[in-house]
């Protein structure tokens, strides 16, 4: 017999309406409290800033929606912004201030994001060890590394390569900044992943049940560690567009991006056990959290002290609308 | 009891017996998160290299701590390893490290307190420290020669601390009635990215800002780089803090935006360390409080807080 | 049997309807369970009998009608409240928490205090006897994870019995036990029946209910078809009533051409600690039964040829060797893999059908992006080949009967078009409709020239179905039987070490 447990399927869906009305309930806010708000400059600043958290969350979802989960992403981030930096600084004799020495670090910051992503994959699924063990591990080397690098200070890029690399953050086309359009092309090809490829279908059926994908002939390991491998170069990818917006990098680099990045994928209804995930979920998570801190600095309405609580109401509320269905019998 | 006690005096007491000829001096500070504190690390480390050089009969033990926990147990762990004869310490916070400090004093040992002062008077030996009011008034105080017509500023603070609290007030104290009025005032945890963004917001929410206070060089950093991204470079200066080499630099070179800092020396670090350890090889007398005034860089002596070597 | 049964009712359907959405899945049902009776509710699977069930338990509610207990109009708020008016539902997958002993999980959430802390003593010595009146030797510290299926459906009765339950709904519970659990089970139903507890008992082994019902009622497609006494049905009425036709023939004939050449040899098998040596061939048309108790090593050996164990051995796919590490190495020659645990390992239960059709052979419908209009006509051409039955397309596979998940899994297996089915107990847990249909398909796949192992631990489906029989015991081939030697007795003297070389032991 079958169980469903609504008598009518709904067709408003808390689940996939729940964080865009908390978005739209965000932007009304923002909207009638100041009327910069809703300005080009201001749309552009969100957009752009959330840009890092957003393309690390989008990998984030495929790690977690395949039953796992990676700590070092702000950690790798900072760690490869310095060794970025620092390798840019070095080629600068060798290949002079102009575009090469940038498209050369960003070959960097690809590669470093590439190995790091497999050192974390190789070790969850070769070594057997607990992904939340494993990334806790590699948080805190990345981050010492990167304040054994700086010296304890930061590592600042050369400042003619500073000003020649600065228009990939600042600048763009029509009007639309470069963070933005990566963002957008990241999420966009991470939503076709997640809905209309093996890879995205072979993710959620590993979260959701690791055996029944072992027996349908799935290569469990192998799809596990392409998710942190995914991840990681799309670390690489936030942080060529982080490193020309202050062109520095140091210990407190990246600091809690993790946890902004998982709670980013939640809020957008993935599940943080895994099997199921989705994409677009992450990108309203994204600038959910964005638009929050935006909102709490335009507006007087709390004592800044509260910033963090303000937050965390919000944040577990986003969660709370798209979760209450499940709890009905 | 009693006994037991005696017992164990006198076994603690043959190490040092045995070790004799050597002072072992402990030195206990919160690890490299933030620029300041990298710069810190830097001259505490170069300072014992120095010293342990010039005076073999020295001998000190390092521990950096990334939370007040760690400083904790750090520390005990100094006294019960190490045998210190001497603790130089820049506390995490004041209360919980107060007990163990006083232990550590309790013990015999000569202790220095350094930058954040402990919850118990009278606990240290030595007190070096920064002055925190002074570095809000003598920011205040430029602002009111720079302003004196008044003006609209905007202000980035530090992680909530009991020093944030001591500079603000200052600085608050010092631009009263000056005309200066502060637009609004967040939290940029002295980290570039968190005040390039509250700045950016700023930029967005006020269209008239003639000044700010980033009262620390890596808040200033962020905030410069979102009023040049903004293109208001021409409408505003921006005052930091701490002496960053880079800031120097610039006020140094005349950069209009950054015309001055003011000073809060990492190097205070160095100071407790070498005045600890002159404490152990010279019959000078060390004891006190030791106050570093805040001192304002202006392009005419920003040539002496320049350090190219230093991290920060 | 000689039950007074005429009394007044203790809990009671009357005129119940539920609907799901538009679907109407119950019409109209009465049945009523007496003290001291066991009343059997049968039917296929989706006839509505877990729908009833859970009305009765408190975990639905009704549409229409009402449930009286005690002679009186009841409305059970939740499972909870049930269970305090002593109605119990011990559901086919258990509710114990896993990770705590099995006193814990009796006494969960009602322990036994001594002042602030818990009486451990107590607790200890009321499991004891509980479990000594089941006649079951669990450890009562021992990890609930750590214990077998069938200790598991003992600890689930002994909870319900230390709560007193006066009235005990059983889902299929002798679907996990061997026969001589199951004799126990029976033993500790007529002693509850003695003490005066109205058992509702749903099974679809037919001969427990003969032997076990006072009463029967039969329900096909949400409503009650025949219903009396214990002793006016026998297990041919109970099939066809269920099914709502003869079901004379439920093994098809055997008349298809076995091939020559076989199409698999296998050469030494070897399943390090589980399996040791084990070779056999398949010929094309040849449905080969493999038999032996539960845990000799059949389905070790199967996992282990198609590359989800580690095992050593030669395997040949039409006389040319072949390497299989993986299983994706197995379905690359041709090999299909049916597994026995359909909802831990077949199915993801929380996914829709068409994804977890199209799980094992997703290569078929990708086109640079996955073709979703191939994978719906996959699931149309599906869902009418294997008589899938579902409320709707999009329903959770999780919500599907068992007869419909093992039709959805075969169809699952199919769809990467093998060469060689291995089926691992093809009809656990599968009312008798469904099941002949099983049989008839595995028979199909024969006939169309493929070959098919099948693995059963049910004697009349080896017998019924195969065209040969491997016999295992303790992880070794204990003889091969021909169609001709095949019979009940043959495979149970090899299976439990009677015959051949492995007498002595």
């Amino acid at each position: 017999m079958t169980e469903q447990t609504k008598p009518r399927r709904p067709r408003l869906d808390l689940q996939v309406l729940g964080p865009i009305i908390a978005l739209a309930v965000l932007i009304v806010i923002g909207a009638l409290m100041n009327e910069n708000f809703l300005g080009y400059g201001n749309i552009t600043n969100v957009l752009s800033r959330s840009a890092f958290i957003g393309i690390i969350a989008v990998g984030m979802t495929f790690v977690i929606t395949a039953g796992g989960l990676d700590l070092s992403v702000g950690s790798m981030a900072a760690f490869i912004a310095g060794c970025m930096i620092l390798a840019m600084n070095a080629l600068v004799p060798m290949m002079g201030t102009g575009w090469s020495t940038i498209f050369a670090g960003m070959a960097i910051a690809l590669a470093l994001g590439l190995v790091a992503g497999l050192a974390n994959g190789l070790l969850i699924t070769r070594a057997r060890i607990e992904a939340f063990i494993v990334t806790l591990g590699t948080m805190g080397i990345f981050r010492s590394l990167v304040t054994w690098l700086a010296d304890g200070g930061t590592i600042s890029l050369d400042f003619t390569l500073r000003g020649v690399y600065r228009p990939m953050y600042y600048g763009g086309i029509l009007g639309v900044s470069w963070p933005i359009i990566v963002f957008a092309v990241v999420a966009i090809a991470g939503e076709i992943a997640m809905r209309h490829t093996s890879f995205g279908r072979h993710c959620a059926a590993i979260g959701s049940n690791e055996q029944v994908a072992r027996y349908s002939a799935i290569p469990v390991d192998r799809v596990r560690a392409w998710t942190y491998v995914l991840l990681g170069i799309l670390v690489g990818i936030a942080t060529i567009m982080y490193v020309p917006r202050l062109g520095s990098a140091s210990s407190s680099t990246g600091v809690l991006w993790e946890l902004e990045a998982i709670a980013a994928v939640i809020i957008g209804g993935t599940m943080l056990k895994g099997g199921f995930g989705r994409v677009w979920g992450t990108v309203v998570g994204v600038l959910i959290l964005g638009l929050i801190d935006n909102l709490l600095n335009l507006t007087d309405l709390v004592s800044p002290y509260l910033n963090g609580a303000i937050q965390g109401v919000i944040i577990i509320l986003a969660v709370v609308l798209q979760r209450q269905k499940k709890a009905e019998r | 009891m009693k006994m037991i006690t005696t017992l164990a005096l006198a076994t603690m007491m043959t190490v040092p017996a045995f070790a004799q000829d050597t002072t072992v001096i402990g030195v206990s500070i919160p690890a490299a998160t933030h620029g300041w504190a990298g710069g810190m690390n830097f001259h505490a480390r170069e300072a014992i290299e120095r010293l342990e050089e010039t005076y073999p009969q020295l001998d000190f033990v390092l521990a950096t701590a990334s939370d007040p926990g760690k400083q904790v147990s750090d520390v005990e762990d100094m006294m019960a390893t190490r045998n210190i004869d001497a603790l130089v310490i820049l506390p995490f916070e004041s209360d919980p490290l107060t007990g163990p400090v006083a232990a550590v004093a309790d013990s015999g040992a000569w202790v220095t307190v350094v930058d954040r002062g402990l919850a118990v008077e009278g606990i240290e030996d030595l007190y070096v420290a920064g002055d925190n009011p002074g570095f809000g008034r003598v920011s205040g105080e430029f602002f009111v020669s720079q302003m004196p017509e008044g003006g609209n500023i905007v202000a980035l603070r530090g992680i909530p601390t009991s020093i944030d609290n001591e500079r603000v007030a200052g600085f608050e104290a010092a631009i009263e009635g000056s005309g200066i009025e502060i637009l609004d005032m967040e939290h940029g945890n002295w980290n570039r990215d968190d005040s390039f963004e509250v700045m950016q917001d700023f930029l967005s929410k006020h269209a008239d800002i003639d000044a700010v206070w980033a009262s620390d060089d890596d808040m200033a950093i962020g905030a410069l780089a979102a009023i040049e991204a903004a293109g208001r470079t021409d409408e505003m200066w921006v005052l930091g803090g701490a002496g960053m080499k880079e800031m120097i630099a610039r006020v140094r070179d005349g950069d209009t935006i950054v015309p001055a800092d003011v000073t809060y020396p990492p190097a205070m670090i160095a100071t407790a360390i070498e005045l600890t350890a002159l404490n152990f090889v010279s019959s000078a007398p060390v004891s006190g409080d030791f106050i570093i005034g805040s001192v304002l860089i202006t392009q005419d002596n920003a040539e002496r807080f320049y350090f190219p070597e230093s991290p920060f | 049997m000689g039950l007074d049964v005429s009394g007044d009712p203790v809990l009671s359907l009357n005129g119940v309807c539920r609907d799901f959405g538009q679907v109407r899945v119950l019409h109209s049902v009465d049945f009523a369970l007496h003290a001291g009776a066991v009343h059997a509710l049968i039917g296929e699977n989706g006839a509505g009998k877990s729908t009833c069930m859970k009305i009765l338990g408190g975990y639905l509610s009704a549409s229409d009608g009402a449930v009286r207990h005690n002679g009186q109009d009841t409305v059970f708020a939740s499972a909870q409240q049930a269970e305090s008016d002593g109605v119990v539902m011990i559901h086919q997958e258990f509710n114990l928490a896993e990770q705590l002993s099995v006193e814990q999980n009796i006494f969960l959430g009602r322990e036994l205090r001594k002042g602030v802390f818990l009486d451990h003593a107590q607790m200890r010595k009321q499991t004891q006897d509980l479990l000594d009146r089941l006649e079951t030797r669990v450890d009562p510290a021992a990890r609930v994870e750590d214990i077998s299926v069938s200790d598991k459906q003992m600890v689930e009765i002994a909870k319900a019995l230390s709560r007193n339950a006066r009235v005990l709904i059983m889902d299929e519970p002798t679907a996990v036990l061997t026969n001589r659990e199951a004799a126990v089970l029976f033993r500790q139903i007529e002693r509850l029946r003695a003490d005066g507890v109205a058992i509702l008992y749903t099974s679809h082994k037919l001969d427990e209910i003969a032997r076990l019902a006072d009463m029967i009622t039969v329900l096909r497609d949400g409503r009650v078809v025949a219903h009396g006494a214990g002793a006016e049905f026998d297990e041919d009425r109970m099939a066809r009533d269920m099914v709502g036709r003869d079901l004379t023939n439920l093994y098809p004939d055997h008349d298809g051409p076995v091939g020559q050449e076989p199409v698999l040899e296998v050469e030494n098998l070897t399943v390090p600690g589980l399996v040791e040596g084990l070779s056999f061939n398949l010929a094309p048309g040849e449905v080969l039964g493999f038999a032996g108790l539960v845990g000799s090593g059949r389905t070790e050996a199967m996992e282990g040829l198609m590359g989800l164990r580690a095992a050593t051995g030669t395997i040949r796919r039409n006389g040319q060797p072949v390497t299989i590490r993986r299983m994706s190495d197995a379905t690359q020659v041709g090999l299909g893999y049916l597994t026995e645990d359909r909802k831990g390992r077949g199915l993801i239960l929380s996914q829709g059908m068409r994804p977890n059709l199209t799980l094992l052979a997703l290569r078929k419908f990708v086109r640079r992006l996955i073709d979703r209009r191939a994978e719906e006509a996959a699931l149309d051409t599906a869902i009418t080949e294997f008589d899938i039955r579902a409320p709707h397309r999009d329903v959770a596979v999780g919500n599907l009967s068992g007869g419909n998940q093992q039709k959805l899994l075969l169809a699952k297996t199919m769809l990467n078009a093998p060469e060689i089915v291995i089926i691992d107990e093809p009809t656990r847990g599968i009312d008798i409709g469904t099941k002949q249909q099983i049989y008839a398909f595995i028979r199909t796949l024969a006939e169309q020239g493929r070959a098919v192992i099948v693995i059963s631990s049910e004697m009349a489906e080896v017998i019924g179905l195969a065209d040969r029989v491997v016999v295992m015991r303790q992880g070794r081939k204990a003889g091969e039987l021909t169609r001709a030697e095949i019979s009940e007795d043959s495979i149970v003297r090899l299976a439990m070490g009677l015959d051949g070389k492995d007498y002595a032991a």
